[in-house]
């Protein structure tokens, strides 16, 4: 348990997703846990996964703390829209939804395999205003990169979205979870430890790995949860 | 300059967060090696019930039950994104950044004010 969940975090930290979703099937289908545990196991390791990763990259200048904290204003409201509007919208929807536009951006990365540096264009007016333009040093090139946002109201659109989808869910909530008891220790101990010792290790991995290598990682982890994503909103569960 | 400690001291909230609550955990995960999860590090008598409120959780520390010891790690880890947010609030304040300490607060305060709904 404690290696599958290595490999777990591994990977979340590479692709910046994935760490949770993998964790349910692998909990459920290798050991037999029930799904229940297996989602309050995977909610502590999605946690896990990204503090973990974070510590490094917000330390290495590879996350940009404005443009994270801008993208919380949606996801933060999504999912409370989305724990209020849980009864409205049929969650199906929000899931076939998201499902296709984690494919659609599967699809957009294949296209810019090979690409190793940002293009370089002016930032949008918005992104000025809001002074999300920054840079990175990129290590195999030895030198700062700069890099400049765009379309904003769309990452703000799909922010809000996953947010959205979480907060139907109740996924965003890990009080929640805790309190019904469904973050069972005796698995979600193995968990929290492999998955933290792999966040660690992929977020060393990540700032030495080209950007192609990086995209060929992300590319097939985010079609997987896509698949799933879609999958689970036409109601077959893994 | 600020900027680098504000990005460290984000870093360092979410180290020493996610330490913490691994040596727990893993502390935990060794106890109940020795004595079951149930069971206590004092030589209490076992419980073998999920730990589901504060109350439960202060005295299963207690009583050094490796499954309350677990339990407050994953605590800890919850708590630790929050705790990030609120040093990044502190970081625009000192960098007098009105703009997004306006934004931090929002956050914030949707992340406080969600987790009270849970009660």
């Amino acid at each position: 348990m404690f290696a599958v969940s290595l490999a777990a975090g591994a990977l979340g930290a590479l692709a910046g997703v994935g760490g949770g979703i993998l964790i349910i099937p692998a909990l459920t289908i290798l050991f037999g846990v029930d799904i229940r545990l297996a989602i309050g196991a995977s909610i502590v390791s999605v946690i896990a996964t990204s503090s973990g990763a974070a510590a490094a990259y917000v330390r290495d200048r590879l996350t940009n703390l404005r443009i994270g904290m801008f993208l919380e204003i949606a996801t933060t409201s999504g999912a409370v829209a989305g724990a209020l509007l849980g009864a409205v919208v049929a969650p199906a929807f929000l899931y076939v939804l998201l499902g296709v536009v984690l494919l659609l951006s599967a699809g957009m990365q294949v296209a810019r395999l090979g690409e190793e540096l940002p293009p370089s264009r002016a930032p949008s007016d918005l992104a000025t205003r809001l002074a999300l333009g920054d840079s990175y040093p990129d290590r195999r090139l030895g030198r700062d990169v700069s890099y400049a946002p765009q379309r904003i109201p769309l990452g703000l659109a799909l922010m809000a979205l996953a947010g959205m989808v979480s907060g139907v869910t109740a996924a965003a909530s890990a009080g929640i979870y805790i309190a019904r008891g469904d973050v069972d220790v005796r698995i979600a101990s193995p968990v929290a430890l492999g998955v933290l010792a792999g966040a660690y290790l992929g977020a060393r991995l990540l700032g030495r790995l080209s950007n192609t290598a990086v995209r060929r990682i992300f590319v097939p982890v985010l079609a997987a949860v896509g698949i799933e994503t879609i999958l689970r909103g036409l109601g077959v569960g893994l | 300059v600020t900027a680098d400690r504000f990005r460290l001291a984000v870093s360092w909230v979410l180290t020493i967060g996610v330490t913490v609550s691994a040596v727990l955990i893993a502390l935990g995960f060794a106890g109940s090696l020795v004595v079951g999860w149930g069971g206590s590090l004092l030589g209490e008598p076992g419980a073998d019930t999920v730990i589901a409120d504060f109350d439960g959780l202060i005295a299963g520390l207690a009583a050094l039950r490796p499954q309350a010891i677990a339990q407050f790690g994953v605590v800890i880890l919850v708590a630790t994104p929050i705790l990030r947010v609120m040093t990044s609030l502190v970081g625009f304040a000192l960098e007098r950044d009105r703009l997004y300490v306006a934004i931090t607060a929002f956050v914030l305060a949707i992340l406080l004010g969600s987790a009270l709904l849970i009660r």
